[in-house]
Parts: structure tokens; C-alpha cells; sequence
């Protein structure tokens, strides 16, 4: 079938907006109608080259090109048609979309780490995840689709292990953001910082994840949150979210935690910012209390190998930096249950989006988030 | 196709060893040639009728064979594949399989039903009847057909004969210590009831550096075998356990009770909560009657203590996990398996089997097949 997507056809271009072709799916494949797409930082990070492998890493490991590349990694959809074997899903069916997929067979799915299942290895190969051949094509050339997903597109095919069923009533936007940033955000704070009641949490950087990051320290019981933000509107909204005090900067940030926790600094730093620039880390482990936790969340340029660690403090102060990624979360339980306590009314996901865009529009909704101007902004179809 | 099952018919009778009609694998089924199975107590419970599953039922619920066919949608096995079967299919995406807790998978809820996952029909048939499947497998068959939920990829270079008792009664002890008890290095630990499951509590236990490992059973040459196995000391009852506890642990008692007796017995709580130390827990792995609903145990000492009294299935493991993970542990030499198997039976057989295990002749018994 015919049908729109969003392409990057190299890095340092606009998104190309353009008809594409879509083969049927096959052996345990779907076909998604898409209804929102949320426009997450990801997928800017294949317009600046931070996540693309260089080309002497490409060479040594003999992996693919990466473009041309239908974006979009973060989505909500129904169910239109289903390929032969599939058992879970039925047209008609709402679902979020999973960055990562889960097998449910691997070692890390056996375990309750999903998010880490064997399957995410495949993510920089083309194609859809049991023939590696692909379904998308435009001008004559096979295309790439993020995450197994590129949910730029009015319709996709993906694999069934990459789609978590949601109830029916849930708006679209709110399933789509839930699919990576939320979840990120959330289970930085709540799973892999592990928040107690009455820690003192900073978060660094709030955007689409530290929004979420934020949100989550206050359910987990935190007495203090900091959000960190050079952005006024952010330090505003992350107040509505939860925050209890903001400041500009990690260097205001010091003395300001210095004063509030009498000297003894945060239980868990959680580092949300754009990118995550090696030289951060000197002042996020400054805000990192004796015992206490850094957990870095936000995506590093890929080929960055240094960063700025004290490693006597680390070892003298018994101090812990935790990597993460999607907060550390089961997308196949953690989806379903962040939806429900948005239903409760205990996690706000309306509230995030700044702005809708169509998908033509996609440029625009990338230069106001470039622009600080967005918490979130959504492509609906 | 044809092949040869142990069948029961009614309770009370003997397996009925007979030619059966096997359909070929639906959406999501396979084919498997088991090689052996394991001969596990609960099989007998649906002859005494303990447990009530419909019949007629094609018992066995230990199994490990190869894969001969696979039926569409089938996209983890082929043919030629060497697998184990999980008592408890894991579907990988429910609640509990996305958590980690593959034990308590929602499929677990048609182990009773014994049709197929699939459409909650029978493959099987004798005598003009569907006949069920022990745990959805039905392991004492040449032949049978399960769901790829059922199966466990192996390797190919482990013996069947051994990786067999994977499936219910290795994972089941050794998980009793290692994950539901969380035994640490330096720390007491009993094990009460040294069968099949209480043998290989105390290789858990070892494993997991416990300092000191007190088995518990009234026959001598089960205790000899629990030294074997890696306990410490030895005990005849609970009674005689208390004194031993008391004075090698100066008073401080076990940091770990891990059940494993034939069938439990509420009464005995008091007994285990009595070898629990400050701040303990309890591990009740074993099956007690269905019916009973009173234990014998001080609440007051529970709170005043911080006693703990914890449930276990299937060991708290995770199927797709750890009966590779364990297999592994016995290639290197660290999990006694060899050492579990008392004698070896031919599908005609399984009634003799039977008798030796009530007579109380053997750890395990494992029927091999051709």
C-alpha cells in the first residue's frame, strides 16, 4: 500500500515528508494504523549524529547504513491487519508501541528486565526483527524505521513483540508519550534511583523525561525535588508536576542543596538534560549525597569515552552511578499500569504536551523543541 | 500418528500403558520425541485422587526430549531443537512473566483443564476419547504435543535422561533456598524432608555459602544421602533438630527453614517457627492437603521475632531462566544431578516404578525411553 512518512535521509537534514511504499506484514508482523507519535529528543539525536555510528565503527563492524530512516519511536495505534502467527493482538486492537521489544524468552525478559531484552541488540540492523528485510520503501531504496517502529508514518508495519495492547479508552497522545519519555522519566526516579519517602531528589535537565523523573520522585514520597533548568517556562511547569524548589543551573544548584539538606547533598541525582555531556558529571556527583545515587538517563553522544569522575570521592563517599534506560521499566507491565494511574488521576500525561503538530509540520514541531518552547509536542494523524 | 502413553482411567487403577492416536500440532503446538521424564509424586496424587484433574489423563509432568515438528506461529524451536518442559508454561507476557515471576504465569491457570493452550482441545486420543495432559504435557508418551509455552530451549550436549528432572523437582528445592529462602554466605540453614525437592535445597544452600546445613528426615539412609549432597548436620525430627539447632548456632537458631516434606502438615509450623531465628523466615515449598486450613503458629512470636512464613512454586524460579542456568551449574560440576537418580524404568514399566517409589526405594525415578 501507499501511505506518508516522515524521512531523515542524512544527518544535519530536515525530515522529508513523502510518500513511501508498505508491504504487507509478515510472520508475527502487524500493520499499525498510526494516531499520535510522540516527537522525542531520540529522534533528534539522528539529526545531529549524536546516536549514528560513526563511519570507521560502521566499517569495523560491517553494520548497515543507517539512512534513509522513517523516525519515530514513541507511538500510539490500532491494529489493522495481522501477519501469520500472531497470537496477542487483533485488528481493531489499541497499542502503545516499545522502543525496546520483548520476546518474553530471552534471559533479561525471564528476569523482569525487559527493558534490556536480547532483541534491543538488533536495533542499528534494517529491517523488521525476524527477516531483517524491510517493508518500508521509498525512491527505489529499502528504508530504516527507528526502534523497529518509525512511527512518522500514517501507517506502519511492525513486529508483534514490539506492541503492548492498551484499553480502548485511553487518548492517543497520552499512550504515545507513555511509550518512552514518561516510563523513561518515571522509572529513572521510582525504579533505578529507587526514591524512598522523604529523600531529596535532583533532577537535571526537565524536559519530556525530567518532567516524568520529577513526577515520579514526588509518588515515590520524596520531602525535596529540584528540578534543575536554564528555561524559565520549565522551572515553572515542573513546579505544577511536583517540583519543590528549581534553579537554573547545576552551579546554583550547589549551594542551594548545600543550605536545604544542611550540608548533606541529595539521596538520587537524576541526569534528564538534552545530552548528556561527559563534563556534567563533576556537578552531579557534587549534588550526590555520602551513600547516594546518580542515575544517568539522558543519552551521551555515542563516541564520548571520558567523563568527569572523581573516583576517590566515588569510592571514599560510597557513592553509586547507575545507568538506565527506559527507566529501567517492563514495557509490557509498566505501560498498562502508568495508563492506569493516569485513568486515577495520579500521573499527568495531558499536561505535558505543550502542542500538537501534523505530521507535514514535522520540521516546525523539531525547531520549537530546539527552541525550548516545548514540554512535549505530539504529531496526531 | 500412533504412538505409546501411560493413561489413567479412573482413580485407584494402574497406568494402563497403551497405543494412543496423536494429531499433528496446531497453531503454536510442537511435536516432541521425549527421550525421558521424570517420575515426580505428583503423578501419583492423580491415582490416589489428591489430585482431582479430569480424566482420562496421560500422566508425567518432567520431560525432556526432542523437538520432531512444529506447528504454525512456532518461531522459537525447530525441529531438531533438544527442550525441557516447564510444569508451568511461561507465556512472557503476562503481569507475572513480565516481572520476572514466571512461575506464577496466567497460564498457570489451565494446568487443571489439561487440553491445549491453543483452543482447549485434546491432540490426544485412546479409545475413542480426548484424553487430558498432566500439566499440559503429558511426559509419560513416546510422543506428545505441548505448546511452545511449555518448552525450554536446551543444549544439545546435555543428557535428556538428566535434564529432565529440570522441569519440576530440581528447580523446585534449589530455587526453595537460593531464591525464595535468599540464603546468604555464613548463614544456618534446615532443610526438612530430604526427597527429591529437599535434596536439592540443601545443593542450593550449599551453593549459596551457607555456613551451616542441618537436614531433617527419619530415614537413615536419607540423612546419609543429605551429606552427601552438602548438609552439615543431620537430624531424625524436629524435636531432635531443636537441641542440635540450639547448640551449634549458640542459641541463635537457623536464619532459614525451607519445608520439603512428603505432604505438609499445618501442626508442624510451631516446629519450623521453633528452629527460626530472630528476624528468620520460613519457606513452605511442599503441598499440603488442599482442604486443611489452620497452621499451628504464634502470631505473637511472629510480630515480637519478625518471623517471616513464605510460600514458594516451582522453587520462585523462572523457567526460561533457570533450568538453562542450572543445566549449566551441572555440566561445570556444581549441581549434583547423577547422584538423584536411583534407577532407571522403560514406559512398560511405570507401575513397577511406582510401587519402588512408594516403598520408599528411591530418590528419583526416571523412565528413558528408546
Amino acid at each position: 500500500m501507499k501511505t506518508r512518512a516522515a524521512i531523515l535521509w542524512g544527518v544535519g537534514q530536515d525530515w522529508s515528508v513523502e510518500e513511501i511504499d508498505l508491504d504487507p506484514p509478515k510472520q508475527g508482523e502487524v500493520l499499525l494504523e498510526m494516531k499520535a507519535a510522540g516527537l522525542c529528543h531520540s529522534d533528534e539525536h539522528m539529526v545531529t549524529g549524536d546516536m549514528v555510528v560513526s563511519e570507521d565503527l560502521r566499517q569495523m563492524f560491517e553494520l548497515p547504513d543507517t539512512f534513509p530512516l522513517i523516525g519515530g519511536h514513541e507511538g500510539a495505534g490500532v491494529v489493522q491487519e495481522v501477519g501469520p502467527g500472531v497470537t496477542s493482538l487483533k485488528p481493531g486492537d489499541h497499542v502503545s508501541v516499545s522502543f525496546i521489544p520483548a520476546c518474553g524468552r530471552c534471559r533479561y525478559c525471564s528476569t523482569g528486565r525487559q527493558n534490556l531484552c536480547d532483541l534491543g541488540a538488533g536495533a542499528l540492523n534494517r529491517g523488521q526483527i525476524f527477516d531483517n528485510t524491510s517493508r518500508h520503501h521509498a525512491r527505489g531504496q529499502d528504508l530504516a524505521i527507528m526502534a523497529k517502529l518509525g512511527t512518522f508514518s500514517e501507517y506502519t508495519v511492525v513486529n508483534e513483540l514490539s506492541l503492548i495492547k492498551v484499553d480502548d479508552d485511553l487518548p492517543f497522545a497520552a499512550v504515545s508519550l507513555v511509550s518512552c519519555g514518561v516510563a523513561t522519566g518515571w522509572g529513572s526516579a521510582v525504579e533505578r534511583a529507587g526514591t524512598a519517602p522523604g529523600d531529596t531528589v535532583v533532577v537535571v535537565g526537565i524536559g519530556g523525561i525530567g518532567m516524568n523523573a520529577v513526577q515520579g520522585a514526588k509518588m515515590a514520597g520524596a520531602r525535596h525535588v529540584i528540578a534543575v533548568d536554564p528555561v524559565e517556562f520549565k522551572r515553572e511547569k515542573a513546579m505544577e508536576f511536583g517540583a519543590t524548589h528549581t534553579v537554573p543551573s547545576i552551579e546554583e544548584a550547589l549551594p542551594f542543596v548545600t543550605q536545604l539538606t544542611w550540608g548533606q547533598m541529595a539521596d538520587r541525582v537524576i541526569m534528564t538534560p538534552g545530552v548528556m555531556y561527559g563534563d556534567l558529571m563533576a556537578g552531579a556527583l557534587s549534588l550526590t549525597g555520602k551513600g547516594g545515587t546518580c542515575v544517568v538517563t539522558a543519552v551521551a553522544p555515542m563516541a564520548q569515552t571520558e567523563s568527569s569522575v572523581n573516583l576517590f570521592e566515588l569510592a571514599m563517599w560510597n557513592k553509586e552511578i547507575k545507568g538506565t534506560i527506559f527507566g529501567s521499566l517492563n514495557p509490557r507491565r509498566d505501560i498498562p499500569n502508568l495508563l492506569s494511574m493516569y485513568r486515577e488521576g495520579q500521573l499527568k500525561l495531558d499536561e505535558l504536551v505543550t502542542r500538537t503538530y501534523a505530521l507535514d509540520d514535522i520540521n516546525a514541531g523539531y525547531q520549537d523543541m530546539r527552541d525550548g518552547k516545548n514540554i512535549r509536542g505530539v504529531i496526531t494523524f | 500418528m500412533k504412538t505409546k502413553a501411560a493413561v489413567l482411567w479412573e482413580v485407584g487403577k494402574d497406568w494402563s500403558v497403551e497405543e494412543i492416536e496423536l494429531d499433528p500440532p496446531k497453531q503454536g503446538e510442537v511435536l516432541v520425541k521425549l527421550a525421558a521424564s521424570g517420575m515426580c509424586h505428583s503423578d501419583e496424587h492423580l491415582l490416589t485422587g489428591d489430585l482431582p484433574f479430569a480424566l482420562p489423563i496421560i500422566g508425567g509432568h518432567e520431560g525432556a526430549g526432542v523437538v520432531e515438528e512444529v506447528g504454525e506461529g512456532v518461531t522459537w524451536l525447530q525441529p531438531g531443537d533438544h527442550v525441557v518442559f516447564g510444569f508451568i508454561p511461561s507465556c512472557g507476557r503476562c503481569p507475572s512473566c513480565s516481572t520476572g515471576h514466571q512461575n506464577l504465569c496466567d497460564l498457570g491457570a489451565l494446568l487443571g483443564i489439561g487440553m491445549q493452550i491453543s483452543d482447549g482441545t485434546a491432540r490426544h486420543h485412546a479409545q475413542g476419547k480426548d484424553i487430558g495432559l498432566m500439566c499440559l504435557l503429558g511426559t509419560f508418551s513416546h510422543h506428545t504435543v505441548v505448546n511452545e509455552a511449555s518448552c525450554i530451549k536446551i543444549e544439545d550436549d546435555i543428557p535428556l535422561d538428566r535434564a529432565c528432572l529440570m522441569g519440576c523437582g530440581v528447580v523446585t528445592g534449589w530455587g526453595s533456598a537460593v531464591y525464595a529462602a535468599d540464603v546468604q554466605p555464613g548463614e544456618t540453614v534446615v532443610v526438612a524432608g530430604v526427597g527429591g525437592i529437599g535434596a536439592n535445597a540443601i545443593q542450593g544452600a550449599k551453593l549459596a555459602g551457607a555456613k551451616r546445613i542441618i537436614a531433617i528426615d527419619p530415614l537413615e539412609n536419607k540423612r546419609e544421602k543429605a551429606m552427601d549432597f552438602g548438609a552439615t548436620h543431620t537430624a531424625e525430627s524436629f524435636d531432635a533438630a531443636l537441641p542440635l539447632v540450639q547448640d551449634i548456632t549458640w542459641g541463635t537458631m537457623a536464619n532459614k527453614v525451607i519445608l520439603t516434606l512428603g505432604v505438609g502438615n499445618g501442626d508442624l509450623l510451631a516446629s519450623a517457627l521453633a528452629l527460626t531465628s530472630k528476624g528468620g523466615r520460613v519457606v513452605v515449598t511442599n503441598i499440603h492437603p488442599a482442604a486443611e486450613m489452620t497452621a499451628n503458629v504464634s502470631l505473637l512470636d511472629l510480630t515480637l521475632m519478625e518471623k517471616q512464613v513464605v510460600g514458594s512454586l516451582f522453587g520462585s524460579g523462572n523457567p526460561r531462566y533457570d533450568i538453562p542456568r542450572l543445566l549449566g551449574l551441572y555440566r561445570e560440576g556444581q549441581l549434583d544431578l547423577d547422584g538423584l537418580v536411583t534407577r532407571s524404568y522403560t514406559l512398560d514399566e511405570v507401575n513397577v516404578g511406582y510401587q519402588d517409589m512408594r516403598d520408599g526405594k528411591n530418590i528419583r525415578g526416571v523412565m528413558v525411553y528408546e
